[in-house]
């Protein structure tokens, strides 16, 4: 068996490109800024030589070192039970990942690695801050090796998998839970609405540059001469009858409407490179996924380390009967950038086959037969008093600042506090079965989340003054990885349901082993 | 798995009383902390400011010796009431903690989710005999679940209970 793997040589070069991307931009500021100063006589570079700029690339010099060093020492090998990864050429370092301990495997392959043929894989064991081990970049076939050795190792030693089927682990195909056809896609980029993100980061460069203010004097030569007598215009046009400037108001709405749209339009085409052909097939006991079209990332998570799983639906998402699920896992908690690789579980999926996908993931769980279970009859009214007491202060301190107009804030407010109450209290509700504890919340963006009982860390029950003076408690379960708005935290409960679910839960979590 | 240990009785503990003195003792320390530095500022206050009136004069430093008399009382008072709203269990389960005297919490940790587990002990609690129970878990609000106020060779027992006894705990 090929004991020792290398490296793929092309990783100096993508080290090299790395390296000089994070170099370019301080390197294009420094030269820029340079020019800038220096063209004027006298300025401060002025007697540096020319052709100075050459000279920053000595400074890439350590780095290039660093990565030859790297490449040079780096050896991946497997010994009875676990990678061993040597690297180091000074100092020598020999780091051992068992088998059983690792979390997942995910690997990311962009448009030069496919070219090379080459795969950035990262591998994730339970605790610590960043990921046990890199390797950037693997040949394909060894990232495949890898994988192959992992998974039938762990194959071997899951009690639950028949004999028969380890021998056929790795040709298994397994069985496609998710897969999103273009269609699927523009909605979900649709739906998403990440365009935002990209026009904010846009504009924030464009500004940075100093553009921003070139644009606007070309676009309204002398923009705000022009949009100080709009605003005026529209403000007399309001308070004093004056006419209206129809034609610029109409002009300034489609402008609105088209920039919304072109938001829209600009997340659907990222939707679309981010997760092309995004598919989610599970082999065996492990979750697979992968998404990309200029990136193609797999990623790999074992069923049972499934922490949470959190369904969540805004309106739109509810009129066109769709969801988007996403899991936590224990492993990689402190790096947002490769949790965002594998929370996916569905970035879209239609509400009907929402039952069997969960089926899939979590074997018996079946989300029909749940019994959810209202909250204390008299939880709206201790809901609704933060929010009455919220609207008393902005009220008052509305009238203080414009007198009886505050009037107009109280008819805003209060229906909105009651309306927002009633439907909080109203679609929060729980459910417990054999192995899962369920909730589900939130009337505008609605959720639910799922936590196995086997993945229970913690279970507390809080009682404020206020729920002891309306014998309520809050019932709150810790797994591990449990983000703030993926967390099961149920308030206003009955305080002997609460009691019971507290002590229910606690002894079933101690008589089940956990595994992470 | 080791013989039963006698703490796992399933009965329902209050913490060790001498953390009622020991407590006493570090919140009037820092009470006096407080005081004092507050007064030192309270008179470089009224050696420099020559424009304040004299009815805040008198009424600065009357408030400051209000606001001490609270501290102190505050302190003494306390500890007794916080030992009253405090209790623990341990069983074959896990442990059970109780706490908090207006917002109370009562948390669950299952033996088989103890990660690892200190016993602390600072310089005033070694005196009384006192050590911390500090429980690990990889879970998010309650990663670390303290226990202050323990007898030390109990807090060490409940450690030697709540201790994962090795078998089928994958992590």
């Amino acid at each position: 068996m090929p004991s020792e793997q290398r490296l793929h040589p092309a990783t100096l070069l993508f080290d090299l490109a790395g390296h000089i991307k994070r170099f370019a931009v301080p390197a294009v500021l420094v030269i820029f800024g340079a020019s800038q100063s220096s063209g004027g006589p006298g300025g401060m570079f002025g007697r540096v030589p020319a052709g100075w700029e050459s000279w920053l690339l000595v400074m890439l010099v350590p780095a290039v070192i660093i990565s030859v060093a790297r490449y040079l020492s780096f050896r991946l090998s497997y010994d009875q039970d676990g990678l061993v990864i040597r690297s180091g050429l000074v100092f020598r370092n020999e780091r051992h990942v068992p088998f059983k301990r690792i979390q997942n495997i995910d690997a990311a392959q962009n448009v030069f690695h496919r070219f090379f043929g080459v795969v950035e894989v990262r591998v994730e064991t339970g605790g610590g801050k960043e990921e046990e081990a890199r390797m950037s970049v693997l040949p394909r076939a060894a990232f495949d090796e890898m994988r192959r050795r992992v998974f039938t190792e762990r194959g071997s030693v899951a009690p639950e998998l028949p004999d028969g089927e380890v021998a056929h682990a790795e040709q298994a195909v397994g069985e496609t839970l998710v897969h999103l056809p273009l269609r699927e896609l523009l909605l979900c980029g649709f739906l998403e609405n990440k365009g935002m993100v990209l026009v904010g980061a846009a504009a924030g460069v464009i500004w940075e540059i100093g553009l921003g203010n070139r644009i606007m004097g070309q676009l309204f030569g002398g923009s705000e001469a022009l949009g100080r007598s709009f605003f005026r215009q529209v403000m007399r046009g309001i308070f004093d009858g004056g006419p209206l400037p129809l034609a610029g108001m109409g002009l300034g709405l489609a402008a609105l409407v088209a920039f919304l749209l072109i938001v829209r339009i600009i997340s659907m085409a990222w939707a679309f490179l981010r997760l092309y052909d995004f598919t989610l097939t599970r082999i065996h006991e492990d979750l697979r996924t992968e998404y990309g079209l200029l990136t193609r990332v797999t990623a790999t998570v074992p069923i049972r380390r499934v922490q949470t799983i959190t369904v969540r639906a805004g309106p739109l998402h509810r009129w066109l009967k769709r969801a988007t699920v996403r899991v936590e896992t224990a492993g990689g908690a402190g790096v947002k950038s490769a949790a965002s690789v594998r929370e996916w579980l569905a970035p879209l999926i239609r509400q009907e086959d929402l039952p069997m996908l969960l089926q899939g993931v979590l074997p018996g769980f079946d989300l029909a037969a749940m019994a959810w279970q209202p909250l204390h009859p008299r939880a709206f009214s201790r809901a609704v008093k933060p929010k009455l007491i919220l609207d008393a202060i902005v009220t008052l301190v509305a009238a203080y600042a414009i007198g009886w107009g505050a009037i107009g804030v109280v008819i805003l407010l209060l229906p909105w506090s009651i309306v927002s109450a009633r439907h909080f209290v109203k679609h929060l509700a729980w459910a417990e079965s054999d192995e899962m504890v369920v909730m589900r919340s939130g009337w505008i963006w609605q959720q639910m989340t799922v936590a196995r009982v086997n993945k229970i860390q913690a279970v507390a029950l809080h009682q404020s003054p206020f729920d002891r003076r309306a014998a309520m408690a809050r019932v709150r379960v810790d797994t591990a990885g449990a983000g703030e708005f993926t967390r099961i935290d149920i308030p206003y409960l009955d305080r002997q349901v609460a009691a019971q679910l507290h002590e229910r839960l606690s002894a079933h979590a101690a008589s089940s082993a956990f595994r992470w | 798995m080791s013989e039963p240990n006698e703490v796992a009785d399933g009965q329902d503990h209050s913490l060790d009383p001498r953390v009622i003195p020991l407590q006493r003792i570090t919140g009037g320390l820092s009470t006096a902390a407080i005081s004092l530095g507050s007064a030192v500022a309270l008179g470089v206050v009224l050696l420099v400011g020559d424009d304040i009136p004299g009815s805040v004069r008198v009424l600065l430093p009357v408030g400051w010796l209000v606001l001490v008399a609270l501290g102190a009382w505050q302190a003494y008072r306390w500890p007794a009431i916080h030992y009253r709203y405090t209790s623990y269990r341990v069983d074959e389960q896990g442990i059970e903690i109780r706490r908090g005297v207006y917002w109370r919490v009562v948390i669950n940790v299952p033996r088989s989710r103890v990660q690892h587990i200190d016993v602390s002990q600072g310089p005033l609690a070694r005196r009384y005999g006192l050590g911390t129970l500090v429980i690990y878990t990889a879970g998010t609000d309650h990663a670390k679940v303290e226990l202050a106020g323990l007898e030390h060779g109990r807090a060490l027992r409940i450690r030697e209970h709540l201790l994962p006894s090795g078998v089928g705990d994958a992590v």
